[in-house]
């Protein structure tokens, strides 16, 4: 049965970045699933928010706060998840984050500037799977993996670090996948598009929304909670045969991106042109 | 397009709540074959009203009684049509006698897919028209109608899903013709994704590999589509119920911000050396 099959009673997933925004979307997606959910960032107080949502809701839900760029934490990480709920089955490898200059000379661009943005979004992202993948291999009942690249990495673009460390994430995602599946491990991962991080705090910063939305070709930007119906549909049994794909989720933007959203060419056969 | 209160009660909801389909109505093409009859199937038990309209009249209605008995079992009403997809016309007329026996339409799926595999020297004019016909047109045929329906939602809306083949965007010999109608089926989702969207319909395709109900294609006493299946990540063929789940994601409320992809469901397939 089809819904059965996202249900994920006695299943423990790990989501990094899941203090605010989208990783915190999945989290409560999954809690919300039947999960027993690992909240993990930096910070202490944004995760504990998370898991105090999610306990609200009747859900389990602990934090673990983690520096993902360190991959003694991040195997700590694992450890703690597996201590507390006696397995792991689901790495949600969602921490990352721009930084890095801006308005920088591509010849301009410094060392630690860029391999500070590789170790917060690909180095991290490394560290997740590797970690995840040597507890699944040792259960020894498969696993799921899910990383969190970016649309900025598809195309060239004015940013520069950031959407290297993520292309590298997608490369990582394929690899993974290839590598690990005959442990029964898939890897996914989700490309997101212009996504809000949270609901507008007033007008003003709606109407910024609304003016940026209109590039899109839904016309609007994404929102947190839609990340969240993906992940619980990747972290399950649902997408069992789907392993290595890239899930777009952008309002149809890198489907287009030729010109404006509005320009529709107007032109009969045979007419004069 | 969704409005921003629509999208607040949306940003509410559960994770899990997202792959109901309660009140929607869909139309399946081709639900005659395993896939649609799966797709039917998952929406069936996600609460979803069904016009199952097959290809032929003769055993395909048969067989799309027999499936009607299965979900009234699920608890799901569901009629019966019969729909000439290789005129325009026919699913014109018959799409519209359903928007006007369902109350509209919110979700289509075509599955309409015909396999020829010939080297191009000895494929006929009439068996190009055929594949055009059935893995293109047909798809045409059943975007054009539906989203014409959708657009007379109150709002306006809905979703359509068009099933491809990964032989649209891979080479393979004695595909020729039915690679290219397929790739042409994939690009008619990216460019109806732009032209669609301000009416707040979104399309995507699923892309199927080396399924198991492709005889037509993976014949068993041939060695190397053997070879072929092991080709994907889990060393299987994918089966309809592998399928389904995703075309529930896609018809439900949680992916209204995807459009214009084309998703593997391929077992990795596409996505390794």
């Amino acid at each position: 049965m089809v819904l059965d099959s996202l249900r994920m009673d006695g299943k423990v997933a790990i989501v990094t970045g899941s203090g605010r925004g989208l990783g915190k979307a999945m989290a409560k997606a999954l809690a919300a699933g039947g999960a027993q959910v690992v909240c993990a960032a930096r910070t202490p107080e944004q995760i504990n928010e998370t898991v105090a949502e999610i306990t609200a809701d009747g859900g389990t839900a602990i934090s673990v706060p983690t520096d993902v760029t360190s991959s003694e934490a991040v195997d700590a990480l694992v450890a703690a998840a597996v201590a507390r709920f006696g397995r792991l089955d689901v790495m949600i490898a969602n921490a990352g984050g721009g930084g890095g200059p801006q308005n920088l000379e591509f010849w301009e661009y410094p060392d630690e500037a860029f391999e500070s943005v590789v170790a917060t979004n690909l180095k991290s992202a490394f560290f997740s799977d590797r970690a995840a993948a040597r507890q699944f291999v040792a259960q020894g009942d498969g696993g799921v993996i899910v990383n969190v690249a970016s649309g900025t990495a598809m195309r060239g673009n004015q940013q520069f670090a950031y959407p290297t460390a993520k292309g590298g994430v997608i490369s990582l995602t394929k690899s993974a996948a290839t590598m690990l599946a005959k442990h029964g491990i898939r890897v996914n991962a989700i490309v997101p598009g212009y996504i809000n991080q949270r609901p507008p705090r007033d007008e003003q910063e709606a109407e910024v929304r609304r003016n940026r939305g209109v590039r899109v070709p839904i016309r609007r930007l994404g929102d947190w909670w839609e990340l969240g119906p993906l992940a619980l549909y990747l972290a399950s049994d649902a997408s069992r045969y789907v392993t290595g794909e890239l899930f777009i989720i952008d309002g149809g933007g890198l489907a287009g991106g030729l010109a404006p959203v509005t320009f529709a060419p107007a032109h009969e056969i045979g007419a004069a042109s | 397009m969704t409005s921003p209160d629509a999208l607040a009660a949306l940003a509410a909801m559960p994770g899990p709540a997202h792959f109901r389909l309660d009140g929607k109505r869909a139309l399946i093409v081709a639900a005659e074959s395993p896939v649609g009859a799966a797709i039917a199937r998952g929406f069936a038990e996600a609460g979803a009203q069904i016009a199952l309209a097959v290809l032929h009249p003769n055993e395909a209605v048969v067989s799309a009684k027999r499936l009607q008995r299965e979900l009234e079992a699920l608890g799901a009403r569901s009629t019966v049509y019969v729909m000439d997809v290789t005129l325009g016309k026919n699913v014109q007329v018959t799409t519209r006698q359903i928007a006007k026996e369902l109350g509209g339409i919110d979700v289509a799926v075509c599955a309409s897919d015909l396999f020829l595999g010939k080297p191009i020297g000895k494929t006929s004019d009439s068996e190009l028209q055929q594949v055009m016909a059935y893995n293109f047109n047909a798809h045409f045929f059943v975007a054009r109608s539906a989203s014409e329906e959708m657009r007379r939602n109150d709002p306006a809306g809905g979703r359509i899903v068009l099933l491809s083949h990964v032989l649209g965007e891979r080479g393979l010999s004695n595909t020729a013709a039915y690679g290219a109608a397929h790739g042409a089926t994939q690009q008619l989702v990216r460019s109806l994704s732009q032209e669609l969207a301000p009416q707040g319909v979104t399309i995507n395709g699923i892309s199927t590999g080396w399924m198991d109900w492709m005889q037509d294609r993976l014949d068993e006493r041939d060695d190397d589509a053997g070879r072929a299946i092991r080709f994907t990540l889990p060393r299987r063929a994918g089966s309809p119920d592998d399928v389904a789940p995703m075309a529930l994601w896609l018809a439900g409320s949680g992916a209204g911000n995807v459009t214009g992809q084309v998703f593997h469901v391929d077992g990795g397939l596409t996505q390794h050396l």
